[in-house]
This record gives structure tokens, sequence and C-alpha cells, in this order.
């Protein structure tokens, strides 16, 4: 849309061609990028082979183009909604119905979409509430979250794109392109039930984009590395992905929020999501355990250009949870301290005692079904066995995890997403640096992430059980620091 | 009974600042298209315009059709110089 805005400004007439459900998102971009009048066709999804669709339209892209302007389409002017600071006044009860009010949204079915809310009920930010959050930082009230340090932010795959920001640029929080003050994140984590004290980390996660990403954010996932951690009481033993910790769900949920109110993403409205996922949903955040890291590991702060007692928050997209090979935690033990049970058996290594390398188990056929890379949330023990078995750091891990999903271009062709990563294999393959049409059906290409660092990671957790969580995304994005939002 | 009245609570908003936006005229339409530059910037999904595309250059040959395709969905954009030779832009499937 900024492309088409772009055009129209500089005299260049133009028209969009948008799938039907699109429509409001088209009209919605239109007018924040300042061409309200955009000409746009509906086409339908449902015609087969296009044909029909392309008789029927052919003629109204055209007229679009020659069609004299209307008044409407001939006017300037300005657009600028207002928000107000204080939105309600009443009773906590009163409050209680307003903040949780719902709009029925055609695009959905006319199901209910909450106005406020992520869908759950959320505390009343009241004045005082609100300025009890603001305890939690330096930072005055009205300042703008803006980029604490210059910035890199991630592609996602094969629809979102990577740009570069700079410290001091006003974040931005989609999908409708909106700015928020301090004072706003502090309203967002109130609603979500933070405490004062975790208002660093929610800052930090604001910083990062809150989970908004290109407007189809989902709320995001979210991990922090360093001593606030252990400050705020986040939960990084066992059930640290599960219910019952306080600062593991609330800022986890911010996201979400952040999205909703910050961002205005309404759905079918504002923008245009698929299915959502149900990893995100509700908020995934937790925090790496540090002290479990064997000789020689870096932490993720560290691992991310910062020093080891610095907090930092990093944002990444998890994908599907339990990738891999499954193993009841007991077996991995076996095969460790005796060379037996099912894994030993695997690897061949049957009444060896370890350390083996458990990623060839864990791995095996990994990129069969999936693309790209994954996180492991190893415990002590398992990291230990890994260092000892050779992996003396993390990126070595990476390496080994990135080297294991080469794969011959001739399979890597009939993957799902390679027309898009490749653009329809007009592109450049990275590891060649050739085109994609040069290389031999037997050349080997990976199926997992571009680079080893920016597709994998490993993250320690507390857990006495030889249990690993794996999920696919992660890797390593940009960090944002926590301790410049004290 | 002496009647207690509720406290009044001020409540806070949640929304983010929408920039102010300066809107502007859509760019002067073609009184015929007929000998003129129509750019085809094909994106995202691009089955409707296999037959599209070939409809376009069959049936309208006095129009001079340039094509920038790309399978994502952020168009590939016209650089400065082709700019200066088109004239209208046709976009899509997508945003």
């Amino acid at each position: 849309m900024p492309y088409l805005a772009d055009l129209e400004k500089s005299g260049i007439p133009t028209v969009i061609i948008n799938y039907d459900e699109e429509t409001g998102k088209v009209e919605h971009d239109s007018v924040v990028f300042g061409i309200p009048k955009l000409r746009h066709i509906v086409a339908s999804r449902n015609s087969p082979g296009g044909v029909e669709e392309a008789e029927k339209l052919a003629q109204p892209i055209l007229d679009a183009l020659t069609r004299p302007l209307n008044a409407e389409e001939k006017k300037s002017g300005k657009w600028s909604p207002k928000e107000k600071r204080v939105l309600f006044e009443g009773t906590l009860e009163e409050a209680e119905e307003f903040y949780h009010q719902t709009e029925n949204l055609p695009g959905i079915l006319n199901a209910p979409f909450a106005t406020y809310t992520d869908g759950l009920p959320v505390i009343i930010p009241t004045e005082e509430k609100v300025k009890e959050m603001l305890t939690g930082t330096s930072h005055r009230p009205d300042e703008l979250i803006t980029l604490q340090r210059d910035s890199a932010v991630q592609g996602f795959g094969a629809v979102e794109t990577g740009y570069k920001q700079k410290k001091g640029d006003v974040v931005k929080f989609m999908p409708m392109y909106r700015t928020a003050t301090v004072e706003q994140v502090a309203v967002n984590a109130v609603m979500a039930g933070c405490k004062p004290e975790y208002f660093p980390v929610v800052l930090a996660l604001a910083e990062s984009g809150g989970g908004t990403g290109d407007g189809r954010g989902g709320g995001g996932s979210f991990v922090v590395s360093g001593p606030i951690y252990k400050e705020i009481g986040m939960n990084v033993t066992n059930s640290l992905f599960g219910p019952g910790n306080p600062a593991n769900k609330t800022i986890g949920r911010v996201g979400s929020l952040f999205w909703r109110n910050l961002g205005g993403y309404k759905e079918t409205v504002t923008t245009i999501t698929t299915i959502g996922s149900p990893v995100t949903n509700g908020g995934l955040m937790f925090a790496e355990y540090a002290e479990g890291l064997p000789k020689g590991w870096k932490g993720l702060n560290e691992e991310l250009g910062f020093k080891k007692n610095e907090s930092v928050l990093m944002s990444f997209r998890a994908g599907s949870w339990g990738v891999g090979q499954q193993n009841a935690p007991g077996v991995y033990r076996s095969l460790q301290r005796t060379g037996h049970g099912a894994i030993a058996r695997f690897l061949d290594v049957k009444g060896i005692v370890g350390p083996h390398n458990y990623l060839e188990y864990l791995t095996k056929d990994l990129w069969a079904t999936m693309e790209g890379g994954v996180t492991l949330v190893f415990p002590p023990q398992i990291a230990q066995d890994m260092s000892d078995y050779g992996f003396k750091t993390k990126q070595s891990i990476y390496e080994w995890l990135w080297k294991r999903s080469f794969e011959p271009v001739k399979n890597f062709k009939l993957r799902g997403n390679q027309d898009f990563v490749t653009n329809g294999w007009l592109g450049i393959e990275k590891t060649s640096g050739k085109h994609w049409k040069e290389l031999s059906d037997d050349y080997m290409v990976p199926a997992g992430g571009d680079d080893p660092f920016g597709s994998y990671n490993i993250m320690i957790m507390n857990m006495q059980e030889t249990a690993c969580a794996r999920f696919s995304g992660g890797g390593h994005s940009q960090g944002y620091s926590i301790d410049a939002w004290r | 009974m002496a009647v207690t009245k509720e406290k009044v609570y001020k409540c806070l908003n949640p929304v983010g600042n929408q920039e102010p936006v300066e809107t502007f005229p859509l760019a002067p339409r073609l009184k015929s298209l007929a000998g003129k530059t129509v750019h085809l910037s094909i994106c995202g999904e691009a089955d409707i315009w296999v037959p599209l595309e070939k409809k376009f250059k069959t049936e309208y040959p006095d129009i001079n059709w340039t094509v920038h395709k790309r399978f994502h969905i952020v168009p590939m954009e016209l650089t400065e110089e082709e700019r200066k030779t088109t004239d209208a832009v046709i976009l899509g499937v997508c945003w």
C-alpha cells in the first residue's frame, strides 16, 4: 500500500486487485497511507483457473485507470482521529461492563470481538492503578516509546521482510502504525494484570513492537535473559510453559493487548490473519536459567551482544510445538548413563555409557515435514551431556543442526513455501551465491533456515527431569534492553 | 438509612495514538490507454494473473504492457527510471 500511495501522489494512476475478504483491510490501509479513495477491484478466490474471473475483471480494471475522478476522489485533507486520555468515568462495576464490551464483526460471521481486550477479563485501568504501574520505571509517562538502540528487525519466512531502525526512532504498533506513550503502555500492563516491578520488561516488549509484527503479529512470543527474571519471580523451572506463575502469564499476555489496543488489530477490518496460533494465543513468555549453562556456553544476553549481567528481551516467532522425535525422559537417562533403551538402539551404542549425541535421535527426519530452524529448551543435564559430547558452544549446535537440514535441490523444489522463498526460483541461493536455476538437482541446500544463528536457539531451563521443550521457529533476532527501561 | 454513593473512577485509555495523516486526491486518470505504458505489478497470489495477463496482452495490443513479477506479497517496485515512462499501474493480488 505505501508503494501505491507513493505512485498516486506522484501522479501515476493505479488500481489494486484484492480478494473479497481483504476489502476492509485495503480500504483501511488506503486511509492510513493518505489515499483514502484508492480504486480497488474485488476478485473471488473461487474462480477455477482464474479464467472466468479474468474475463469479469479485465474491463473494470482498465476503467479504473480511465474513468474521470469524482468530487470525493479529488479531495485532499487530513485524517486525524483523536483518542482521549480518560476513556471512561464511572463505578468499577460500570467500568467492568464498558471495558469488556464486544462488537459483532461480519468478517468473522458476526462472532463477538472484544473492543479493548484480548477476550479475557482485564483489570480496570483506573488512574490510580496506572500511576502505581508507572512507579516501575524512571521514564516519564508522556514519553513516546522509541528504540533505545539501533535495531535490525528480522523478516519472517516467506511473508514478512526484515528492515532496519535507528536509536530514537518512534516505535509503530501494527496494523494501524500507531504510536504509544509510556503511560499508554502502562494502561495495557495494568489490564493484563502485571505488577509495577514487571514494567521495565513490559516496556522492552513495547520497544520490540509488542508482538504486533506487520499487523498479523498474533501477540508474539518473548524470552527474557538476565538477572531480572529472578527479581520479578519468573518461573524458569518445572511448568515454565504452564499456568501458575503471574510474571510469565501476565507479561506474555500484554502482547495481545498491545496488538488489539496500541496497534488497532481488528480481525478482517484492520488486518487479515489466517487461523492464529494456539502457541502464542494468551502470550508465550519465558526466561532463561543462565545458571544452568555448561562452561563455555553463552547466555542469550551475551549471544545478542549484551553483557552477562544485563537483562534483555527478545521477540521471536514460535511455530509448531513439540517437533522432533518423542522419548520419555527416562529413556534419555538410560541412553547416557548405561547405553540402554530405545535411543541407544537407534544410535547403535547399546551398552556404551554416554555422552552420546542425543540430537541425532531428536532431529531424525525433522525437516521431512517442516522448514526453517528450531528452538530447543534444555534442562542443565542435557546441556551438560551435549557439552561433554563435544558441543563446546551453543553456536556449534546451531551449525550442526543447520547442516543436518541440507537436502538435494530436487527435494527442496517439492516443498510448499519455496516458490515464495526463492521468488519463483528467480532469486539467489544463499550458500552458493548462484541463481537457483543454475544449480543441479543434486546440489545440497538447507531446508532448515538461512543461517545457523538466525534460525536456531538453545535455551536452558532449570529442571532435574531430562525432558526438553522444542518448537519450530525462534532463532535469534534483535535483543531489547530491559535495563534501559528501569 | 444513609445513602452512600459508590466511588467514581477515572479509567484510562489503552488505545495507541493515530498520527495525523495528510490525505491526497487520486492521480488524474488517463483519457485513453491507447499508446500508453501500463505496468502490471504481479505479486502474492498469481492464479488470476495467468489468464489476466494473457487477456490484456492479446486483446489490448495498442497498450504497451510492462511487467514486474514477484511471488512475495511485497511488490517489486518500479525504479525511478521506469517511473518516468510508466503511465499507469495495476497491482495485485494483495495489499
